[in-house]
């Protein structure tokens, strides 16, 4: 404490003397004064680097002394030099101290700015984990509703098996009442069968007697229409005999045991010639038609002469005349294959020759009609 | 005592103007040692033109002190201590700054996060 005050006094001192010399004689003693004096003014020096300023004054103060025991200037310059140096050391201090307090607050700034980043992560931690304790509290609702839903499912479940059961029950009744009405059904059904078939059968046999009806009719009608039929072509050959008797009859025709025969007479040719006249032409017509209208039909043409003149010559004759005849229904119109000629001379007379009457009876043409079959029986 | 103490330091400035001057071996050392540490602090780069007026006058002093100018030396020396501990001193506080500025960058972009996030 003694210490302390001492140096008070003796630093009181060196002011005083410091102002006792107003006027410096030396100019760097001067500028170093100036430097401490702007030095000491500034607080944060004062506060911060008290002790490299007190070691400027205490310096300034050896550089008073020695100009005032009148030293030499270089001694003086080196103390203010010293001093101004000094000064700039305390000054520097002073900021050095300033930056390293600007260091420790940034850096508890830093920790505080750190903090509130932690503080602000924390908060959003805290949000989301408070959103998340929501979402599972609802979820936990959900939960809840979902038991209670499934609690109460759970009793309609057995509600309506209940109702199943019943249901199954009363089916299964009626399953079997089903079933017995079946069985009576099914008896029903097979002596409704059996009827059936007993039916159908007589049914069948009905139907079979019904045909063979149907068929004996058939056949009746058949045999009927069969009689009718033959009946018609019987009044039919009925017709054409009567129809072919009158041609044959206009035909002169006569039935001998060799069919039916047509005499042609003497008349229709001159004596001794074998030319058909007009008249016996009539005749060959009236043939021609017969022979067209009945086409099965065949004719063998027999000539005839009396017994005057030669046998040879009478047969020459007989056949020409035979021939011309044939010549005469070619011309008509009937086939030549249908029709044989013959001459016979003087032979097979059928009256004497005795008179003229019976000699023209035995100067002929016979005309021999084959049956239906086409024969002809040969003389 | 404390009589005695500022009887000595009178002695001693009056010695010094005397010609039989001891050579100043203990200011040589620590000014050397002020030096050696202004060039540790950064003072070659934070504070050169005080460093090299350091280094010029510790050079001198070192000659003077061959020369057997003690008077010389000392004053030298003792420049050269005043102009290392400035360039030391120079070289902390722009540190200093330099750490104080980082810092508040820092702040800055952590405060720009903090925003962002809480944005």
């Amino acid at each position: 404490m003694k210490n302390n005050n001492y140096l008070a006094v003796s630093l009181l001192a060196v002011a005083i003397l410091a102002g006792c010399n107003s006027i410096p004689k030396n100019s760097s003693l001067a500028d170093a004064h100036n430097r401490y004096d702007n030095a000491r003014s500034n607080p944060q020096v004062t506060n911060l680097a008290a002790i490299e300023l007190k070691d400027a004054g205490d310096t300034l103060s050896r550089a008073d002394n020695a100009l005032k025991k009148g030293e030499s200037a270089a001694t003086v310059d080196q103390l203010a030099y010293v001093a101004k140096q000094q000064v700039a050391i305390a000054e520097e201090t002073a900021k050095r101290k300033t930056a390293e307090m600007a260091v420790a607050n940034s850096a508890a700034q830093r920790d505080q700015v750190r903090l509130e980043a932690r503080t602000e992560e924390a908060e959003a931690a805290k949000r989301q984990a408070a959103i998340a304790e929501q979402i599972i509290d609802q979820q936990a609702v959900a939960l809840a509703e979902a038991s209670v839903n499934a609690e109460r499912d759970q009793q309609r479940f057995e509600a309506s098996r209940a109702e199943s059961d019943a249901a199954k029950e009363r089916a299964a009744r009626a399953q079997q009442a089903a079933e017995e009405k079946a069985a009576e059904l099914e008896a029903i059904r097979a002596s409704s069968n059996r009827d059936q078939a007993r039916f159908d059968a007589l049914a069948a046999e009905a139907d079979a007697a019904k045909q063979q009806a149907a068929m004996a009719q058939e056949i009746a009608d058949q045999k009927e229409a069969e009689l009718a039929e033959v009946k018609a072509d019987a009044q039919r050959d009925q017709a054409i005999i009567v129809q072919q008797q009158m041609q044959l009859n206009e035909l002169q025709a006569k039935k001998t045991d060799r069919g039916m025969v047509i005499t042609l007479g003497d008349v229709l040719f001159s004596s001794g010639k074998a030319q058909l006249q007009p008249g016996g032409m009539r005749n060959v017509q009236k043939l021609a038609d017969f022979l067209k209208q009945y086409p099965q039909h065949k004719i063998l043409i027999e000539g005839y002469t009396d017994s005057k003149g030669s046998s040879s010559l009478n047969q020459d004759l007989s056949e020409r005349r035979a021939d011309a005849v044939r010549a005469a229904l070619v011309n008509k119109g009937i086939s030549a294959d249908r029709i044989a000629t013959r001459g016979y001379g003087e032979e097979f007379p059928i009256a004497s020759n005795d008179t003229a009457a019976s000699r023209q009876l035995n100067r002929r043409v016979e005309i021999i009609l084959s049956d239906d079959n086409g024969t002809i029986l040969a003389r | 005592m404390h009589h005695s103490a500022l009887v000595s330091v009178t002695a001693a400035i009056i010695l010094a103007g005397c010609a039989s001057t001891p050579p100043p071996t203990e200011q040589m050392a620590i000014s050397r040692a002020a030096v050696s540490n202004a060039n540790s602090a950064g003072g070659n780069e934070y504070a050169p033109l005080q460093y090299k007026s350091a280094m010029e006058k510790m050079d001198a002093a070192e000659r003077a002190m061959a020369d057997k100018n003690y008077v010389r030396a000392r004053q030298l020396a003792e420049e050269a201590q005043v102009d290392a501990k400035l360039a030391e001193m120079m070289a902390r506080s722009a540190k200093a700054q330099k750490a104080a500025d980082a810092l508040q960058d820092d702040i800055r972009v952590l405060r720009q996060e903090i925003d962002r996030k809480s944005n």
